[in-house]
């Protein structure tokens, strides 16, 4: 089991309810949010990203559950300086680095250009955050040993946070819950608990 | 002429010990002031009801939440939905000699709106260990006495569970269990099996009822798991939804909010107390109230800091130091360690509803021929379920294919938490910090207290016995973790005014009256004398309803 995963279910024991770990494990630490601004443009195209990696199939995509207005809501009052910084600069770096990659700008490209250049950044991302967690290694474990709470690493890779924030933006939407994940008109109220539900593949994880 | 300020009794703290203090008193007939440090929050409506997505944040908090709230945002309770519920950090700063967790709401009902409701007996081995073992003082209370007053307590709160014959869990007056689900049944019984009958796995026991008290005005868990928030259903036990109605249905109960008390008022010639000063945090103003006893529930620390302000013109280090103990003793359960595993198949069966519990596994270490090279020992708390969207999915980067693999639920993982005792040590303690003070200008405490070695060899069998217990239950992609624990990071703080049989090294008799001052009773956790390793809200409980009982009586008989 991930830690994030251990995390909410032990939240969810003791009563709480942890939604999209990985962003909490990542995000909130900074005294000041240094105002990042996103122009309309900025936010369709974090539209299109998020379109790109959750598209619409026979259910809605991320454009419908609106990422880009998330993302910007949470970068700009839950990421660190540090971490508005690099989600900043990648954003502003993105139709460029598309264009490198694939000929086109990510606003021009087509869905499967974009496609393959999501999936080199997510590569340049995994190994950029492995590098840092090796890096970091020594420092985390002495903040551990110390229990120092404020402790925090450097931010991850820019697609890392997309990735997140896009995850996080569509399955704890209203469309999210509502018509991508499984919904009845019950589900906030079930009434009973049932422990061995039948469960065939293709049926859907309950939205909330 | 009637007087205003004049009551019978005055409870301090209105989370589950006062709660149950201003029933017991109440019912009992005597005129109760119950005093709440913070604001009002009613029952039903002040609990959140929007959904996920209505939240700004979707459940995360913003940088400014975490620059005012540091201490919260140590731990997973730092969540959109229940900010508001947390004490003000920069009003009501605290010091840390040593790294301490300290997880405060100042709101009427106190933590019993956010507790996790885990509600588990003490047995005869508990209440013996430290005379058994010589550490500490003795306990001067034994299982068969506090045995009927859990009777009492389970009864009214309502605590669901079942009944196993464990002879260190003993069973309660049970409502009827939640379930486990279809994998955590199978690996109890194969640990069953694998330790022949030793170790167990039951359902967690606790205080949200499976059947409606209608008398209480209370329906029936839903399983929405959203306790945190408030329960409008009252479903499970807080003061809110079961001991405020009934206190004031005697029409006997004052509840006065913004209510920070700053002393116990002390008469050195009675040697009794004779009332409260407290200051009206909307107004500033000081007042004094009287009454011919005084119970503190302000919660562990609360009550020994108010103890520790009192009466200082007779003792330097406040009511009820007279043993030099006060303060001292703190304890805690040390948890942030376990293991998770993966469980093949079950890819069949799923669940629905949303459980308020998951599973127990009582202690074992330490009990009967087991024997290890630490005291004492632990418990576990997990659950089994399948994996949601936040997932890793090797191979499907974005897209379509990873959409169709998200959307559905991912397999089985089981995993659990130790809650490990932590033995008393006299000197993991809280002081008074004067050098600092807090927005109304009382002395701050100052913390420091830690894990010791017998807690340190402990958690490496917490992690390996969990490990050992996947294992044998065919859990594969096994890990450890062991993230430390600061004391308080378990929110089972205990022990600051420990009871005993002798004044002179505890602050408590076996009836929760400051040996100082017998009108003042404490019976939040500061009267604990050992942890034991079983969440202690249900103790409190216990010993709470037995000291009103022991007050009343002594009052009747004129002695208080």
């Amino acid at each position: 089991m991930e830690r994030r995963e251990l995390l909410k279910m032990i939240a969810v024991l003791t009563g709480g309810v942890v939604i999209g770990g990985e962003v909490f494990l990542s995000g909130c630490v900074s005294k000041t949010a240094d105002a990042t601004t996103f122009s309309p443009d900025n936010i369709a195209l974090l539209n299109e990203v998020g379109e790109t990696i959750i598209p619409a199939t026979d259910t809605p995509g991320a454009k419908a559950c609106d990422v880009g207005t998330f993302m910007k809501t949470i970068v700009t009052d839950c990421y660190t300086t540090d971490q508005q910084k690099v989600f900043a600069a990648g954003l502003a770096g993105l139709n460029d680095a598309c264009k490198k990659a694939t000929g086109k700008t990510f606003t021009d490209a087509s869905a499967e250009q974009r496609k393959t250049f999501l999936i080199g950044l997510e590569k340049e991302a995994k190994e950029f955050n492995k590098q840092k967690d090796d890096r970091e290694k020594d420092e985390r474990e002495k903040a551990k040993k110390e229990m120092d709470p404020d402790y925090v690493g450097g931010p991850a890779h820019y697609y890392t946070m997309l990735k997140q924030l896009t995850l996080m933006g569509v399955f704890t939407s209203e469309v999210g819950c509502k018509k991508i994940l499984r919904w009845d008109d019950k589900l906030p109220v079930p009434g009973h608990y049932d422990g061995a539900l039948p469960y065939k593949k293709g049926d859907k994880a309950w939205a909330i | 002429m009637p007087d205003n300020n004049t009551f019978d009794a005055i409870v301090v703290g209105s989370g589950i010990s006062g709660g149950w203090a201003a029933k017991e008193l109440c019912e009992k007939g005597l005129k109760v002031l119950l005093l709440e440090r913070g604001g009002p929050h009613e029952h039903i409506k002040d609990y959140n009801t929007k959904n996920i997505w209505e939240f700004p944040h979707r459940g995360k908090t913003t940088s400014e939440q975490k620059k005012n709230y540091p201490v919260i945002h140590r731990g997973w309770a730092a969540q959109e939905q229940v900010m508001d519920a947390w004490a003000n950090e920069q009003d009501a700063p605290y010091t840390e000699v040593k790294p301490f967790t300290w997880w405060r709401s100042y709101r009427f009902g106190g933590r019993s709106i956010l507790w996790g409701r885990q509600s588990y007996r003490w047995s005869p081995m508990d209440f013996e260990a430290n005379a058994k073992d010589g550490i500490a003082i003795p306990w001067p209370v034994d299982y068969n006495e506090i045995a009927p007053w859990y009777d009492y307590v389970e009864r009214f709160a309502g605590i669901s569970g079942s009944k196993e014959g464990i002879p260190n869990l003993p069973d309660g007056q049970f409502l009827p269990p939640i379930d486990l689900n279809i994998v955590e049944k199978d690996v109890a019984a194969r640990i069953k099996e694998k330790y022949k009958g030793a170790r167990h796995l039951i359902i967690g026991r606790t205080a949200n009822i499976t059947e409606p008290k209608p008398e209480q005005g209370r329906t029936n868990c839903q399983y929405r798991n959203r306790c945190w928030e408030g329960c409008p259903f009252g479903a499970y036990f807080s003061t809110q939804s079961a001991t405020y109605p009934a206190a004031l249905k005697t029409g006997n109960l004052t509840v006065r909010p913004y209510s920070l008390v700053t002393q116990v008022l002390y008469d050195k010639d009675k040697k009794k107390a004779t009332g409260v000063e407290l200051l009206d945090t909307e107004t500033n103003k000081t007042y004094t109230f009287n009454s011919k006893i005084v119970f503190l529930c302000a919660s562990t620390l609360n009550s020994a800091w108010i103890l520790m302000r009192s009466a200082n013109s007779v003792w330097a280090d406040g009511l009820g130091s007279s043993s030099g103990e006060l303060g001292h003793n703190i304890m805690d359960h040390h948890y942030n360690l376990g293991a998770t595993g993966s469980i093949d198949g079950y890819e069949d069966k799923y669940y629905y509803g949303r459980r308020p519990t998951g599973f127990y596994i009582p202690r074992f270490a330490n009990v009967g021929t087991d024997k290890r090279d630490y005291l004492r020992g632990f418990g576990y708390q997990g659950a089994a379920s399948r994996t949601g969207w936040s997932r890793e999915v090797a191979e499907l980067n974005i897209g379509k294919d990873l959409k169709d693999a998200i959307v559905e639920p991912g397999g089985w993982q089981m995993g659990a938490t130790g809650f490990g005792e932590i033995l008393p040590y006299h000197d993991n303690k809280i002081t008074l910090d004067k050098m600092k003070k807090d927005k109304w200008g009382l002395p701050v405490l100052s913390m420091d207290a830690e894990l010791k070695e017998n807690e340190y060899k402990m958690r490496k069998d917490i992690v390996e016995e969990m490990k050992a217990m996947l294992e044998a239950s065919g859990a594969k992609n096994i890990n450890t973790w062991d993230d430390g624990h600061a004391i308080g990071h378990g929110i089972h703080e205990m022990g600051s005014a420990r009871m005993g049989g002798d004044a002179k090294n505890s602050v408590l008799n076996k009836y929760n009256q400051v040996w100082d001052a017998p009108n003042v009773f404490v019976t939040d956790g500061s009267f604990m004398v050992s942890s034991a390793c079983q969440n202690p809200s249900l103790t409190y409980m216990a010993f709470t309803a037995r000291a009103v009982d022991h007050a009343v009586a002594e009052l009747k008989k004129q002695n208080l």
